[in-house]
């Protein structure tokens, strides 16, 4: 979907288990590696190679904690755990509440736009470029399942209705980067970036200036990239590159709104927001392209620097 | 979402809420980093000491908390105290020598077959038993579980034991959340039940001090209840508004105090063991509020106290928890009380009038106000450990100390306490 230029190639070239060590200009170490379907790096600023390796594995473990703990694609998470028990009373632990929460403040604050049990819609949407556009009663029989007030959640303890499914796929990406900068925070008093697939942290600046970034267009003929300067704080891109469908010469992207059950019309392209942490800037990206034609405005109005590709 | 005039809300409520993501789960992972820290230990020791070699006391305390998951918590503390030191035995000061029996004396004279230990007090000063010194063992056990969703049950029980007094007690709380865990409600209740068998036996109470009426050892029960709700008031504000109810009832009299009387002049006359009516019905109303002012806590609490005795009281107590860098914190701490005296407190009793039913000297029925000012200094150790340093300031000033009577003027009859109290705790997690 997208990527900065800085992170590493393909995932193949990776050991799904280590990082690899690069050394960058300006006294920069990168220690990459693949996880969460995206490149991933960790960029240090220290002589210290050894040291940089350390961190990394450390940011590269919470990568994988969390996409283990948290992704629908995977039997053992702690979401397929709730999405199997729909019907009945599941208890959550502490992080994954805190997630829920999370899911429903922002439920909240987007008055329903936002809404973690609207994937099941995507049982009748595939977005592979073809002009493929499911039936209306197809929808309707999906927008029963859909709908965050129709589950039933009070710490710890979640209930979904049958059938219905909730998914971290909005969040899961930012907040494993600002779990990953706070733990090698921890560690180190270097200046330090952490980037997954695009979405980033950086704790402060080298001391040779401001990180720079590269966020690539969502435009696959195209190599055109957009270059940023981060000081500190967080950066989130969302786009729809490859996802969309055609029909009728109108083209429906990726994002789903979860009331009407159909695509989102005239979202961006593109949009990347900055704002103080990456699980913040990402969430806007999303306020953003789930407002479809007035996702300008929305940010505008929200007063969080944004770059939007239309 | 609608698309309001400028929407600073938006991006506020949305900070916020991933400062409460972000925040919550680095706490939380600090607690996954270890997964088998089931137990924490505290550990702690009070020392506090009254001014002018009065009341001193030193005790340690441990507490041992077990997290079996889901919620279901076993508590434990278990504490040892020595209490020594002078006591007031509630007789005011004199002009001349005053000489009293230490409780244990089962006769005021020396003679064969009984004991005395006898003590005098030099003009002008307050009467104080010397031989004061009394040791406590006690302990508590609580259980708290989750009862279906919204439900937390908790019972438990308290047993302590001295060589003069024991007790035992039970208590059961349930409460209830609601409004989204935002709003808690609460119900309790207790029941306690004492024994006291004094030194030489419990005197009969009003009785003439010198004839040492005392009787075998006798009891009180304490029945109560307590009612609360607890309300999330906003992102950084938490409201808990308590209502306690408890009626006491047996010996309620302190079987070491005793109470000048004197006469028309004030010159002391004699001296009668205290007394108290055998029940007292206490009802209080507590409102406390936590509020978040960024990284620092501002804790500030109101209590208003009453009873069938006549004492009323007003508490009202602030704590500041400030952090110090990473691994510190500074609370300070105030703390501001007063009471009205109940209605059968005396300084003395007057021997003309006929000696009322209920009389005591208490100063601790007196009306006063106290303060307490300290600070509570903590260091964070390793990764779940703590060592905290209490010092803190205790100063009680009594309304009432003198009297017009000729032969007492001149002399402070109840002259209040001063403490100072430190305390050294550290907790681990394990």
């Amino acid at each position: 979907m997208q990527r900065a230029t800085a992170a590493p190639g393909d995932a193949q070239s990776y050991p799904a288990t280590d990082v690899r060590i690069e050394q960058r200009d300006g006294g920069i170490v990168a220690a990459c590696f693949f996880a969460m379907a995206s490149p991933c790096e960790l960029l240090v600023e220290t002589p210290d190679v050894e040291k940089a390796r350390a961190l990394g594995r450390i940011v590269e473990s919470e990568a994988r904690r969390i996409e283990a703990k948290f992704s629908r694609y995977r039997g053992d998470s702690v979401v397929s755990a709730i999405n199997r028990g729909a019907g009945t009373v599941i208890q959550v632990d502490a992080e994954t509440a805190a997630l829920i929460d999370y899911a429903a403040h922002c439920h909240e604050l987007s008055d329903g736009l936002f809404d973690v049990t609207s994937g099941v819609l995507r049982r009748a949407w595939k977005f592979d470029g073809s002009d493929r556009v499911p039936a209306q009663s197809e929808i309707d029989a999906l927008l029963a399942l859909v709908g965050f007030n129709r589950i039933e959640w009070r710490t710890p303890h979640i209930t979904l209705k049958p059938g219905m499914e909730i998914d971290f796929g909005g969040i899961g990406k930012e907040y494993a980067v600002d779990r990953a900068l706070a733990l090698v925070e921890a560690e180190s008093d270097c200046a330090l970036l952490v980037n997954f697939g695009g979405d980033l942290r950086a704790n402060r600046p080298p001391v040779a200036g401001p990180w720079r970034v590269a966020i690539e267009r969502p435009d696959t003929n195209r190599e055109a990239r957009m270059l940023l300067e981060v000081t500190q704080g967080g950066l989130a891109t969302s786009g729809d590159t490859h996802r969309y469908l055609v029909r009728d010469g109108v083209r429906y992207g990726h994002i789903l709104d979860p009331r009407s059950g159909w695509p989102v019309r005239d979202a961006p392209r593109s949009v990347t927001v900055a704002a103080g942490s990456c699980t913040e800037a990402g969430m806007f990206c999303t306020f953003a392209m789930l407002n479809g034609a007035d996702a300008e405005k929305l940010l505008e109005r929200a007063g969080v620097p944004f770059w939007c590709l239309r | 979402m609608q698309l309001k005039p400028a929407n600073p809300q938006l991006r506020r409520g949305l900070m916020a809420a991933s400062c409460a993501l972000l925040g919550g789960t680095a706490a939380q992972a600090q607690t996954a980093a270890g997964e088998d820290q089931s137990w924490q230990v505290d550990a702690g020791l009070l020392y506090y000491k009254e001014n002018a070699g009065r009341l001193r006391t030193i005790e340690p305390v441990v507490s041992l908390k077990k997290d079996f998951g889901d919620q279901r918590v076993l508590d434990g503390t278990f504490v040892l105290d020595t209490l020594s030191g002078a006591t007031p035995n509630g007789a005011i000061p004199s002009r001349k020598p005053q000489t009293f029996a230490s409780p244990s004396s089962t006769s005021l004279t020396p003679r064969a077959g009984a004991k005395t230990t006898l003590y005098t007090i030099a003009p002008g000063n307050l009467p104080q038993d010397p031989h004061f010194h009394e040791q406590r063992a006690a302990g508590d056990l609580d259980w708290s579980q989750p009862i279906g969703i919204d439900n937390t049950l908790s019972f438990g029980g308290h047993l302590s034991t001295e060589h003069d007094f024991n007790s035992a007690a039970v208590n059961a709380a349930v409460s209830h959340d609601l409004n989204a865990k935002n709003t808690t409600l609460s119900a309790g209740f207790n029941e306690e039940y004492d024994q006291i068998h004094a030194r030489g036996g419990d005197p009969i109470p009003a009785t003439d001090y010198t004839l040492l009426e005392r009787e075998r050892a006798q009891t009180k029960n304490v029945a109560g209840a307590l009612l609360g709700v607890t309300q999330v008031m906003s992102r950084n504000w938490i409201a808990q508004l308590n209502y306690a109810y408890d009626r006491s009832q047996g010996y309620l009299t302190d079987p070491y105090r005793i109470l000048s009387v004197v006469d028309g002049s004030g010159s002391v006359t004699g001296y009668r063991y205290e007394s108290r009516p055998d029940t007292r019905v206490r009802q209080s109303l507590y409102w406390d509020n936590k509020v978040a002012l960024g990284p620092t806590v501002l804790d500030v609490s109101y209590r208003r106290g009453k009873d069938d005795w006549s004492v009323t009281s007003d508490t009202v107590d602030v704590h500041l928890r400030i952090d110090v860098g990473r691994d510190m914190y500074l609370e300070p701490h105030v703390r501001w009380y007063r009471q009205s005296a109940a209605d059968f407190y005396h300084l003395y009793a007057i021997q003309e009038v006929p000696l009322p039913t209920y009389m005591s000297a208490d100063p601790r029925l007196a009306a006063f106000t106290a303060t307490t000012i300290g600070f509570k200094f903590g260091v964070k150790l390793a990764h779940t450990g703590e060592l905290s340093l209490r010092l803190e300031e205790y100063q009680q000033k009594p309304a009432d100390r003198s009297s017009p009577l000729s032969q007492l003027q001149g002399l402070d009859l109840n002259p209040g306490v001063k403490a100072a109290i430190v305390q050294i705790a550290w907790r681990q997690d394990f």
